[in-house]
């Protein structure tokens, strides 16, 4: 196992360096350049345009330009952004990734924790009439244009009804006195919503192995009442208590988005949850738990949804690569200024520091990522590990 | 010789089509299947009636063309003058005058000779739909039917042609990487890992800055994006089970060539699962270019993307419900095309896999 770490380590590492210099030229491939706009400036000196590409080192011949990016990213040094210019590419990066991982993260644990219960109803109600509808709504909303479905909610729930805000992330009038800035929120939120969620699941593990269900069931609503009291007590004292209103600006801002991106992306894990575990029922071990008397609801829940589980972790981790990707589309419509923005819009500016900043740091993340699925994989399904040792 | 050759021909021809008829027979049981494939087959019947139409003579191409065609929808408006405080008798509310068939005299600055009472003449686009234009007219006076029926040509085309290149290459690249191992699959791997690694959309992007992106050229791009991304990886996986059956060990001992193991044996079983792909990924490229075209950066005349960038840019998408016919239409189009498309390719998924088969 070792050895196949190292070495598929030394592939990832190849396969990056390939990346970075080819993304780079694919950027300086892109007709003109940043600064472009200041050839139409009439007011300008001639050479001002050729004095500012020699400041930031665009004279150079590309060849030359590759070989010092590839050399300083590997000392650490990304340069600097040309359209924000004292901002380096890693300090925006720092500013907009809390607003998309909270956003996302949010989303992406709520679609899965209900796709993969209707996925779980909707294999065991195989043939039945409301299998038929809920998988026809659930193929609507996977292959639902969501461009136009997006702005379509936007119209109705911002617009129409004015429940929601329509876009950003903030009333900017509210925080005109604020002693801090946006990001202290979200990082604050980002850890309270982690620890929330790892209170849950350690509560769901640990109720796990009990017998009763009426127990179990009254444990989990406990931890959810603990979660709960805990949670007030948390926003109504001390630091939190004065940033509380600042938070609940951003929360106000967010329902909507996760509402829409979570419409949408929960019927992907629904459907490939209904997959897996039709295929699993057919197995013997079910039969054989059927012929112990078990009742349906167990056999349902602890052994057939279980293994069915396996797929929708993989891909569980697969989308959290495409976090960031994914985002493009949704902060674009909910002018939401996080990475995905941030990615659009050094791409159409050609500000190719931040630009390959970006797609660097999803690139690495994609990478690790596949390397994590393919040994959490061997580990998780007993059946590939005695095969890649045999 | 040649007799038994022909009778083996024969036989083989006949069980072809046995297995054709008995594996229709499996999919038209699968009841969402048929569902997608009576969808699939209603936007492939637009997408042929519009030539049909012109062709024949009973659409003008002048008023019925998707992209340069223009209808001069004339309207007799009263002129009527709006109260300054609502609600008055007639109007409840600021948003109901002037109510359908009236317009307001303040807004008339290009008629000034005109009185309260008198009647406008005007044309008014987009019109809503009439019998001459079943889903009325866009903000140009063009037919929005026409423009659906064009949208599914181009979608049928995108959806099609880019599916089928991707899958060929990742099926021929997945077949390779499992059988020959190694270095090869190690190669394999890590260029798909490269393509996955990039930002699908911000490389669009970048690629339709280097160029105008027509139809053709963006199937191919999706293709070979697709073709040799993710997909390589699943089709490897499901040619390293074809790769242990004992078929492939005989062929081996009869001395097949390594190609012919390849090509005759391993590649026709890793074919249904490549088809159901196919149809899957048919979906992802009809999104695809809708979203591509919804941010404005093909260089196609009509697409349903297209439809709804209009009517976004134009401001129609916020004014409600008032003007469905550009709104609705097209992103549904685009949704119960992939839809279908999807359906389909779960009935067949139940034909080529007998384990999630209810019997």
């Amino acid at each position: 196992m070792a050895e196949y770490i190292i070495r598929r380590t030394l592939q990832m590492i190849v396969v990056f360096f390939i990346f970075l210099v080819s993304s780079y030229l694919l950027f300086n491939a892109i007709p003109g350049n940043a600064f472009s706009n200041l050839l139409l400036n009439p007011d300008l000196p001639p050479d001002a345009y050729e004095k500012v590409l020699a400041t930031y080192g665009l004279d150079k011949p590309i060849m030359e330009r590759v070989q010092l990016y590839v050399v300083n990213f590997f000392k650490g040094d990304f340069g600097y952004s040309y359209k924000y210019y004292p901002k380096t590419p890693i300090e925006l990066i720092a500013e907009r990734l809390p607003r998309t991982l909270m956003l996302f993260a949010i989303v992406n644990i709520v679609a899965f924790y209900t796709g993969f219960l209707v996925g779980k109803v909707l294999a065991w109600r195989r043939g039945s009439k409301s299998e038929t509808w809920i998988t026809v709504t659930s193929v609507f909303s996977y292959t639902v244009f969501y461009p136009w479905f997006a702005l379509m909610m936007l119209w109705f729930f911002g617009y129409k009804m004015g429940w929601f805000p329509i876009g950003k992330f903030l009333y900017p009038e509210k925080w005109y006195t604020a002693p801090w800035d946006s990001d202290v929120i979200f990082v604050l939120m980002i850890k309270f919503t982690a620890i929330i969620s790892i209170i849950q699941f350690i509560a769901y593990i640990m109720t796990r192995g009990i017998e009763s269900l009426s127990q179990r069931r009254n444990l989990r609503f406990a931890s959810l009442l603990t979660i709960a009291v805990g949670s007030y007590f948390f926003w109504n004292t001390g630091d939190a208590l004065t940033k509380k209103p600042y938070a609940a600006d951003i929360a106000y801002h967010m329902i909507l988005p996760v509402i829409v991106v979570t419409i949408v992306a929960f019927a992907g894990t629904a459907l490939l949850t209904r997959t897996t575990m039709v295929e699993v029922i057919k197995e013997d071990y079910i039969l054989t738990a059927r012929a112990k008397g078990l009742s349906q609801k167990r056999i349902r829940d602890r052994h057939a949804a279980r293994t069915a589980l396996l797929p929708v972790v993989t891909s569980f981790i697969f989308t959290i690569v495409t976090i960031i990707d994914g985002s493009v589309l949704t902060e674009t419509i909910f002018s939401w200024p996080g990475m995905g923005q941030l990615l659009l819009q050094s791409v159409l500016e050609e500000d190719i520091p931040v630009a390959m900043a970006t797609f660097s740091f999803v690139g690495v993340f994609a990478l690790i990522a596949h390397l994590v699925a393919d040994i959490s994989y061997s580990y998780l399904d007993p059946r590939i590990r005695i095969k890649s040792q045999g | 010789m040649s007799n038994t050759l022909k009778e083996q021909e024969e036989l083989q021809k006949q069980l072809r089509k046995e297995a054709i008829r008995k594996n229709w027979k499996l999919f038209s049981q699968s009841k969402l299947g048929m569902i997608g494939l009576y969808i699939v087959a209603f936007f492939l019947f637009l997408a042929l009636l519009q030539p049909f139409l012109f062709i024949t003579g009973i659409w003008n191409p002048a008023i019925y063309d998707p992209v340069v065609g223009y209808d001069k929808i004339s309207a007799n408006l009263l002129v009527i003058e709006c109260p300054k405080e609502y609600p008055s008798e007639k109007y409840e509310s600021y948003e109901d005058c002037p109510g359908p068939g009236e317009v307001n005299i303040k807004k008339l600055y290009m008629a000034p000779d005109l009185e309260v009472g008198d009647y406008y003449d005007t044309f008014i686009q987009p019109a809503p739909p009439s019998r001459t234009h079943l889903l009325g007219t866009d903000s140009l006076g063009r037919d929005v039917f026409s423009q659906i029926m064009e949208g599914s040509q181009v979608a049928f085309v995108l959806g099609l042609l880019s599916a089928t290149l991707g899958v060929g290459i990742s099926t021929i690249l997945g077949t390779i990487a499992a059988f020959f191992g190694g270095r090869v699959d190690a190669y394999l791997m890590r260029q798909s890992d490269l393509v996955l690694m990039l930002p699908s959309l911000p490389l669009l992007f970048i690629i339709s800055a280097f160029a105008e992106l027509k139809v053709w050229h963006l199937a191919i791009v999706l293709g070979v994006l697709g073709g040799l991304g993710g997909s390589v990886i699943t089709i490897k996986s499901q040619a390293l089970q074809v790769k242990v059956k004992p078929y492939v060990d005989s062929a081996r001992i009869t001395g097949g060539s390594k190609w012919q193991i390849l090509f005759q044996h391993i590649l026709p079983n890793v074919a249904p699962l490549a088809l159901l792909f196919m149809v899957f990924s048919v979906t992802g490229a009809i999104a695809s270019e809708s979203v591509l075209s919804f941010l404005g950066l093909l260089n196609i005349d009509m697409s349903w993307g297209i439809m709804i960038y209009l009517s976004q840019t134009d401001g129609f998408i916020f004014s409600g419900l008032d003007f469905w016919w550009l709104i609705l239409p097209a992103g549904l189009a685009v949704t119960f095309l992939a839809g279908g498309f999807y359906l389909v390719g779960r009935g067949l998924d139940e034909v080529f896999n007998p384990r999630l088969r209810k019997r």
